[in-house]
């Protein structure tokens, strides 16, 4: 007798072609709000600026350069400061703020302590606070006979006083703490939620399988967690990257000062479009220019901080 | 009938008088205004307006008050993007930034010239609202500045009110050696990123950052080289009290930490806060500098009121401009009284206000003093770039003062900047 | 060994303590400033003063507070329950339901993340205008509807959902949106409380773009108050503390309701 085929592959190959569909229809479903909304507002827009870019202006007057704008960059002593600037926070003060977030939720996720809410509310309170108060204050407190040369030299920790914003080294470093104070907190609050995830079970299982708490952070929170620190990574990169509150804020006379921190130490890439646009005589070219640099560099960064996670991008 | 055409022309005649007075007399619509600083402009504004309702109450005033680089940031982004909408009627722009607003966004303003009576204002002022022969502007507060100080930490280092009159910077940093050394109090603060006092010394030598071309005029430019050595005199001579940010310099006069301030005169209302120094102050005219182009006359800051060219009320919100900082005497007395604002409308400048002694500073007419050295000070065209110049400077400034790089190699490598970025 | 634990607890109560301590004294500080007067606070005065009352008449004579405050609530309540539906829709789809082109879509779409917005303000301006939506809270809330940092947050919390049980529910019957909401949002609820107080904080304290849409005194929200009132020649301190506290209470009241999600317990529901 002759053998008919199989009818299972034919239907095989027909469950595969619906599954697909089923994926498909529900995916693009599920994602189409959030495109349509894109598509509207953010379309138009960079396409707009990227075409920008191209142009060199002065307000209204316009001239076609193509590239000339990203060649200028390159002997652009100002730019090159406020990239020097972006990437001295974003190698220095990013990871410190990162892991100390990692450290206080952890702490914080151990049921053994006490008082967790008080500290968790107390610790997100910076991420709150508003950005004038806190430099207001910041400013004060390090100013040259603020708090902190005062409590400093009372306990002979130094003897001069030091000059924190007067001086374009000091002045970087008072940012980098004010930032970590601002959002040490709210990092936190991202891998408390991430913590949640991970089952008690798993920390019972190796405590009994006699893992100290060094192990347990190595081994089971902190490649459950990857997915939440590669978000906070990103993001942090990101908002590093686009600084702009904090120099502007903590600058003496803000945006409308001669320099951004003494000798121009604190202007950070989105300080310098700011005043391209809005201080200077306006050249809206150019500053897009700076932006997609901006652009750029974050996404070698972030691209760089996916595939480190080993996530297929 | 001939002997009535006389009659009859001069009844039309007057009837047209008549109708158009009655015409004028009632202006409707609204305006919108955009300023900065609820303390300062916005009060002043509020008086114009609530003087102009009562003359006009169809008339509808909005003051919008906002932080002045929102000013700025919006008034660039509306122009910029070309809308019709989103633009108010009168705007105060700070008088470095007019020809750059000017300039840059060419018929976005609305041309004065016929408008208003412009010999009434200070010279400086209407200068640099020209654009082609063609005036843009209502001139409002000026920055002529002043040096202000401590009489009685003066006198009891030995020196009186006349030691302190058209001094000389040499002369003030020896006196401030004098101060510190029998007194313990410093001279002056200092903010050493801050580029005011630059500002004032250029502008005492008749000079700005650009030459007549508006190229960069930095290296050959003999003021500026006096500014910048007088910068390191200053700091060198121990005399300065180093201040970081408006808060603390503020705080070093108040807490009268420091026996002088050179500024404009705007800061008046800074220096009267603090009310346990009445009686203490006085004022001197700006110190000049070593050049025979200097004089001891300067502004720093001052703004302005614009109308914007596409208003839609745009005869109502020059008719109010002209009724109240183009005409109103009274207003400024009141102005100055309140908000210590001095403006550039010479008329207004012999009244009542203007001419009283003031007991905070022991009697004397200070607000006379600042009429008077308004009227000197040298006009200079700020020119576009202003804020790109500052910054160029006061980059190169902490190097220049710390002593890491000479005087030449300062000025080359601001006046490289600067030229790289004005750069078209 | 107890001494070593009761060791390493003390030094873990000092921690937290000295992080709390710097955390919240800028906080301390500033209720503080409230009482008080502008030139007492520049001179450095951390005591408590008697000018509170009169901080607030100023404030609220000044300027129509509540109206203000309320433009700011429904502003940012709307953007929060817009963003929090779409943009999980968004990491859901993407994660769940993950395609050769729907991941390159992602690409792109994370990669607008990175545009700084100053880039985008002028076409973006022109855009509203072109809507007539211009001086509208709409204009500023449906600009905002997606947050590409939330759809990245979602689909990062989503991959640690137990795939099983949604396979589960599908062989049980129940539609995808079903699943979506009735199994996998309530069991999210950590991630959605994140979620929610971050997009909260992010609309409350938005700056620029506020400014730039809205025009008259009415439609400002608190933001753009406190930055009028900072930005004087001599700013009235006492009074801009006043306005800070006023406009960070909502906040706090937010994470303090939320931060509960954040307590263990959630996960009994997920071990089926």
């Amino acid at each position: 007798m002759a053998e008919k085929l199989p009818p299972l592959t034919l239907s095989s190959l027909d469950k595969k072609r619906r599954k697909v569909s089923f994926n498909n229809r529900y995916g693009w479903f599920f994602i189409s709000f959030c495109l349509i909304l894109l598509a509207l507002f953010m379309l138009y827009p960079i396409i707009s600026s990227l075409i920008m870019s191209t142009f060199s202006s002065r307000g209204m007057i316009s001239r076609y350069v193509g590239l000339g704008n990203y060649k200028r960059l390159l002997h652009d002593t100002v730019f090159l400061q406020a990239l020097k600037n972006t990437l001295l926070f974003f190698i220095i003060q990013m990871p410190i703020m990162l892991f100390l977030a990692l450290m206080i939720a952890t702490l914080l996720n151990n049921k053994a302590i006490k008082f967790r809410g008080v500290f968790r509310t107390g610790i997100f309170l910076p991420a709150v606070t508003s950005l004038v108060t806190y430099a207001t204050l910041f400013k004060m407190m390090f100013s040259l006979e603020g708090f902190v040369n005062r409590f400093l030299m009372t306990t002979h920790l130094i003897s001069d006083p030091i000059p924190w914003l007067v001086d374009p080294f000091w002045a970087r470093i008072t940012v980098m703490i004010a930032l970590t104070w601002r959002w040490t907190g709210y990092n936190m609050v991202f891998y408390l939620s991430g913590l949640q995830n991970i089952p008690d079970e798993l920390y019972e299982a190796a405590k009994i399988d006699g893992a100290n708490a060094l192990q347990q952070l190595g081994r089971i929170t902190v490649p459950l967690l990857k997915p939440i620190i590669l978000f906070t990574a990103v993001t942090s990169t990101i908002g590093t990257l686009q600084l702009f509150d904090e120099p502007t804020s903590f600058a003496s006379g803000g945006v409308t000062a001669a320099t951004i921190g003494p000798g121009n130490s604190l202007l950070t890439m989105s300080v310098y479009i700011y005043n391209l646009c809005f201080k200077y005589m306006p050249n809206f070219g150019y500053a897009a220019t700076v932006a997609y640099v901006i652009v750029i560099l974050v996404a070698i960064l972030a691209f760089v901080q996916f595939k480190l996670a080993g996530d297929r991008r | 009938m001939r002997r009535w055409l006389p009659l009859f022309l001069v009844l039309l005649l007057l009837l047209t008088i008549l109708g158009t007075t009655v015409f004028a007399a009632e202006k409707s619509g609204k305006i919108t205004i955009w300023a900065w600083d609820p303390n300062f402009n916005i009060p002043v504004m509020a008086e114009a307006k609530a003087r102009y309702q009562k003359v006009h109450p169809k008339v509808e005033i909005e003051i919008v008050d906002m932080a002045k680089a929102d000013v700025e940031q919006k008034l660039n982004t509306v122009l910029a993007s070309g809308a019709r909408e989103g633009l108010p009627d009168i705007v105060l722009i700070e008088d470095y930034n007019a020809q750059k607003y000017l300039q840059a966004y060419p018929g976005a303003f609305a041309d004065l010239t016929k408008k208003i009576n412009y010999k009434d204002f200070a010279e400086y002022k209407t200068e640099l609202m020209t654009l082609k022969r063609k005036i843009y502007g209502v001139p409002f507060d000026s920055g002529v500045s002043a040096l202000f100080y401590r009489k009685d930490i003066l006198a009891e280092a030995g020196f009186k009110p006349s030691d302190l009159n058209n001094i000389t910077w040499d002369r003030f940093i020896e006196i401030g050696k004098i101060v510190k050394e029998k007194t313990g109090v410093a001279m002056v603060g200092f903010d050493t990123a801050d580029g005011g006092t630059m500002r004032i010394m250029m502008q005492s030598a008749g000079q700005w950052y650009f030459d007549a071309k508006g190229d960069p005029h930095i290296v050959k430019n003999d003021a500026i080289r006096e500014a910048f050595l007088t910068y390191k005199k200053l700091v060198d001579s121990g005399i300065t009290k180093t201040t970081s940010g408006w808060n603390e310099w503020v705080a070093a006069f108040n807490k009268g930490e420091t026996a002088t301030v050179l500024t404009g005169c705007w800061i008046i209302g800074s220096i009267k806060a603090e009310a346990s120094q009445a009686g203490l102050w006085a004022v001197a005219p700006t110190p000049r500098l070593n050049l025979k182009t200097s004089v001891n006359y300067s502004n720093l800051g001052g703004s302005s009121w614009y109308i914007t060219a596409k208003s839609r009320n745009r005869q109502v919100a020059e008719d109010f401009l002209n009724a109240t900082f183009a005409a109103d005497r009274d207003l400024y007395q009141k102005i100055l009284v309140e908000q210590g604002a001095i403006g550039s409308y010479l008329p207004s400048q012999n009244g009542p206000a203007y001419t009283e002694a003031d007991p905070f500073f022991d009697g004397q007419k200070v607000y006379a003093d600042f009429a008077a050295w308004m009227r000197e000070i040298p006009p200079v065209n700020y020119g576009l770039f202003t804020y790109e110049a500052d910054s160029a400077m006061m980059t190169v400034m902490p190097d220049y003062l710390a002593g890491k790089i000479n005087l030449e190699t300062a000025l080359k490598r601001a006046e490289d900047q600067l030229k790289n970025q004005i750069a078209f | 060994m107890k001494g070593k634990l009761y060791l390493l607890r003390v030094l873990q109560y000092a921690f937290l303590l000295s992080c709390f301590i710097l955390a919240v004294f800028p906080f301390f500080w500033m209720v503080v400033g409230a009482t008080n007067t502008a030139v007492d606070i520049i001179k450095g005065k951390i005591s408590f003063g008697n000018e509170l009352i009169p901080n607030l008449n100023r404030l609220f004579s000044d300027y129509d507070v509540t109206g203000i405050f309320w433009n700011s609530c429904k502003i940012s309540l709307l953007t929060v329950l817009g963003q929090l539906l779409f943009s999980s829709m968004a990491g859901y789809g993407f994660e769940l339901f993950s395609s050769k082109t729907r991941e390159r879509i992602y690409g792109v779409v994370l990669l607008t993340m990175m545009v700084p917005f100053a880039a985008l303000m002028i076409p973006l301006f022109r855009l509203i205008v072109s809507f007539n939506l211009l001086d509208n809270h709409a204009g500023l809330i449906l600009t905002s509807l997606v947050s590409v940092f939330l759809v990245f947050f979602f689909r990062q919390s989503f991959k640690s959902f137990p795939k099983e049980i949604i396979q589960a529910a599908r062989v049980d019957g129940a539609g995808e949106f079903r699943i979506f909401c009735s199994i996998v949002v309530p069991a999210m609820k950590a991630t959605y409380a994140a979620a929610a107080i971050y997009a909260f904080m992010t609309s409350w304290n938005s700056y620029m773009w506020p400014l730039i849409v809205l025009q008259s005194n009415e439609q400002k929200t608190m933001q753009l108050l406190i930055s009028t009132l900072s930005s004087a020649y001599f700013p009235e301190y006492g009074v801009i503390m006043t306005a800070i506290i006023i406009s960070t209470l909502p906040m706090i009241c937010i994470f303090f309701s939320l931060q509960k999600h954040f307590i263990h317990g959630i996960t009994g529901s997920l071990k089926q």
